[in-house]
């Protein structure tokens, strides 16, 4: 994904991302280098595009998390993320 | 200096404005299937009743009018935001495509209601108040069907009157 702009629905990642709030993705800075852990990452699921945080890295599979654990899903429901399914970096 | 810098950055804001705006989701989305259309029933009835008594305030002492209005306009946009929170996580958590393409006017009827919500929300606005809470009784009908059970319409115990969409 070259560029794309999201408006998120939810509040699992606040207070960093509100609900409502655009926000830019790009995908380009993942062919240069690695997602990291900390980056806050845009990823498909189940045809839906989901936006989550970083917190661990096995091989090239993503352990990603919201940051509001009151209100998160974390990858323990819903499985590791795999780089396939990564779209880009929140930018 | 630093204004040639806030008109780049102005620029770009404006250019980046063109990308088209695409949906992303940071929801709790386990899949617990507690669902329920009351609570935005009942926000619209809140936002109802809050437009009510905002044209009802008393101007015998401006300081507490200007209390009361502040307050009622905080509790308003408060279920505003219980609304449109409940109406879209009903519209992208419960329906699914099956349920949008069996009742084909679904779509239609989210955008009609989150509008009015909209518009209730920033005026004191009783038609619109009224238009979400219809859309929300709407919506709570369908939301019924697609669960088997046969929905009713019962007249509330609030101070707003009107119907309330449970099911039997």
């Amino acid at each position: 994904m070259l560029l794309a702009r999201f408006k998120v629905s939810g509040h699992s990642m606040e207070p960093q991302i509100k609900n409502g709030e655009e926000v830019l993705v790009t995908g380009i800075i993942y062919l240069f280098k690695k997602p990291k852990i900390n980056d806050i990452v845009a990823f498909k699921k189940d045809k839906k595009v989901l936006i989550k945080r970083i917190i661990g890295i096995d091989d090239d599979k993503y352990f990603v998390a919201g940051d509001n654990k009151n209100d998160s899903l974390d990858s323990k429901t819903f499985g590791l993320i795999s780089k396939r399914q990564m779209l880009g970096k929140v930018i | 200096m630093n204004g040639r810098k806030d008109w780049d950055s102005m620029r770009i804001k404006s250019l980046l404005k063109l990308l088209p705006l695409k949906q992303a989701f940071a929801h709790c989305d386990i899949p617990c299937g507690i669902y329920d259309p009351h609570l935005a029933q009942m926000a619209a009835h809140t936002m109802i009743r809050m437009t009510q008594m905002l044209g009802e305030v008393k101007r015998e002492s401006e300081t507490k009018a200007e209390h009361d209005i502040a307050r009622m306009t905080h509790v308003k946009e408060d279920h505003a935001d219980v609304l449109e929170e409940e109406l879209e996580t009903l519209r992208n958590d419960y329906f699914k495509e099956e349920h949008f393409r069996k009742y084909p006017r679904l779509n239609d009827l989210f955008i009609k209601t989150l509008n009015a919500a909209g518009k209730a929300r920033q005026s004191i606005d009783i038609k619109a108040a009224q238009e979400a809470l219809a859309g929300a009784q709407e919506i709570a009908e369908i939301f019924f069907k697609t669960k088997g059970v046969k929905s009713i319409r019962v007249k509330t115990v609030y101070p707003t009157g009107g119907e309330i969409v449970l099911h039997k």
